[in-house]
């Protein structure tokens, strides 16, 4: 079971990422963007992770979406091979039209603009510990295909533009009724309350991470790589210190290797 | 009422600019006809009151990076100048860096005069053949916005303007 962690000019957590696919017990290795994309049908899976590829130019993930191995990507997508895309490797995935899904940009991830009580208290980037909760069923996505429905976890983001906004009217309501909603920001006892600091980043519905219809291609703004081991987890989790404890982001790349199997 | 623009364009090398005529050039298959790409910052000011072109030159200082970046000042009306077409890029949805100029300048830098603050980004595309404004459209809709968030105007150019500085 091998996976290709893509890596684009500007990406970060590549190593972490590519840590995290091999703790679960797959093989990895780093993709460069400038590969030949007929290697890219080698591997099973791949995973996009975060950064700032091309320094956010034009915006974030514009450029790094008009690469080839992009195209190549949305063959192996075709096929239902699974796709995880972190922070802007989500923010690729949607300037690329395979998130959501419909084939064409239907979707963008602006500015951040962080809003209460009716008033914008700050904007642009912001990176802390955030609350999620998995709001659609197990085996809908593979990304979450072994997280129950309900399930929190907690997970750090930084990022400056993760604000899900759309013009597409029906949008938001086909992404509900199909269970594409994947994650969305939510409070200690699960709420998805509006407003900052839930909603970090003004995203409609407190979105997180959504799926295309068919389930195989995730997008993700939180950084799984970065709570995948207990010893990230901050200060004044209880789990801190106990090294043999598995952090909540592993649950995302067992998921990657559960799909994968349940596939074969 | 008077609205003070202030084209701010890098005097170093832009590396946003090369990064986007490679990706047209590479990607969309323009190598024939795309000569460059340059680009402008865009601060479109309304006022309500006070010499225009003195205040013009406060907002360039506290603008503009004379460091690093040059501008030209214009008053009402938008022109450019030189053989491009100049596409004009700017949020359609709330733009929050626009919103907190117009704060910064009317209650941190004491401009109360100012009453809306407009930014945008002026992609000028040096483009041969005998559609240049065609090939302009397609590129805006293909690489410089995300219809979801952007809109774009391809403007008209005219003749040359003085420099600020």
């Amino acid at each position: 079971m091998k996976i290709a962690v893509m890596q684009f000019p500007g990406t970060n957590c590549e190593h972490e990422t590519l840590v995290a696919v091999k703790t679960v017990g797959m093989e990895g290795a780093l993709f460069r963007w400038n590969q030949p994309v007929a290697q890219l049908s080698r591997y099973d899976g791949y995973v996009i992770p975060g950064g700032f590829s091309y320094q956010d130019r034009v915006r974030a993930g514009a450029v790094a979406s008009k690469e080839p191995v992009m195209d190549a990507l949305r063959e192996e997508a075709a096929l239902g091979k699974p796709i995880i895309g972190i922070c802007n490797g989500f923010q690729i995935l949607v300037e690329s039209g395979l998130l959501p899904g419909t084939g064409k940009v239907d979707m963008a991830l602006a500015q951040n603009v962080m809003v209460s009580n009716g008033k914008i208290v700050r904007r642009g980037y912001y990176c802390d510990w955030i609350k999620l909760k998995h709001d659609t069923m197990p085996n809908r996505c593979s990304g979450s295909f072994l997280i129950s429905k309900g399930a929190l976890l907690q997970m750090p983001i930084a990022h400056g533009e993760g604000n899900l906004v759309t013009m597409n009217e029906d949008l938001i309501k086909r992404l509900n009724e199909n269970g594409q909603v994947v994650f969305r920001y939510c409070d200690e006892k699960g709420d998805n309350v509006p407003d900052f600091p839930v909603n970090i980043n003004g995203s409609i519905e407190n979105i997180a991470a959504i799926c295309n219809p068919e389930g195989n291609v995730l997008g993700m703004m939180p950084h799984p790589e970065r709570a995948f081991f207990s010893w990230q987890l901050p200060p004044h989790h209880p789990k801190k210190h106990d090294q043999d404890s598995p952090g909540p982001g592993r649950q995302i790349f067992e998921s990657m290797k559960r799909y994968i199997e349940a596939r074969a | 009422m008077t609205q003070i623009i202030l084209r701010v364009w890098l005097k170093i090398p832009d590396a946003e600019a090369s990064t986007v005529r490679n990706t047209l050039v590479r990607r969309m298959g323009l190598q024939q006809i795309l000569i460059d790409v340059k680009k402008e910052r865009l601060f479109s000011i309304d006022v309500e009151s006070g010499n225009p072109l003195d205040l013009a030159k406060s907002f360039a200082k506290e603008l503009v990076n004379e460091n690093k970046e040059s501008c030209k000042i214009l008053f009402d009306e938008l022109k450019f100048e030189g053989d491009y077409v100049p596409v004009k890029v700017g949020l359609h949805i709330e733009d929050g860096e626009a919103i907190s100029t117009r704060e910064r300048l009317r209650n941190r830098l004491g401009f109360k005069n100012v009453t809306d603050v407009k930014k945008a980004t002026i992609w000028k595309l040096y483009i041969a053949g005998d559609k240049p404004e065609k090939v302009a459209k397609e590129i805006a809709e293909w690489l410089l916005i995300n219809p979801h968030k952007d809109s774009y105007e391809v403007l008209e150019k005219t003749k040359k303007l003085p420099e600020c500085r």
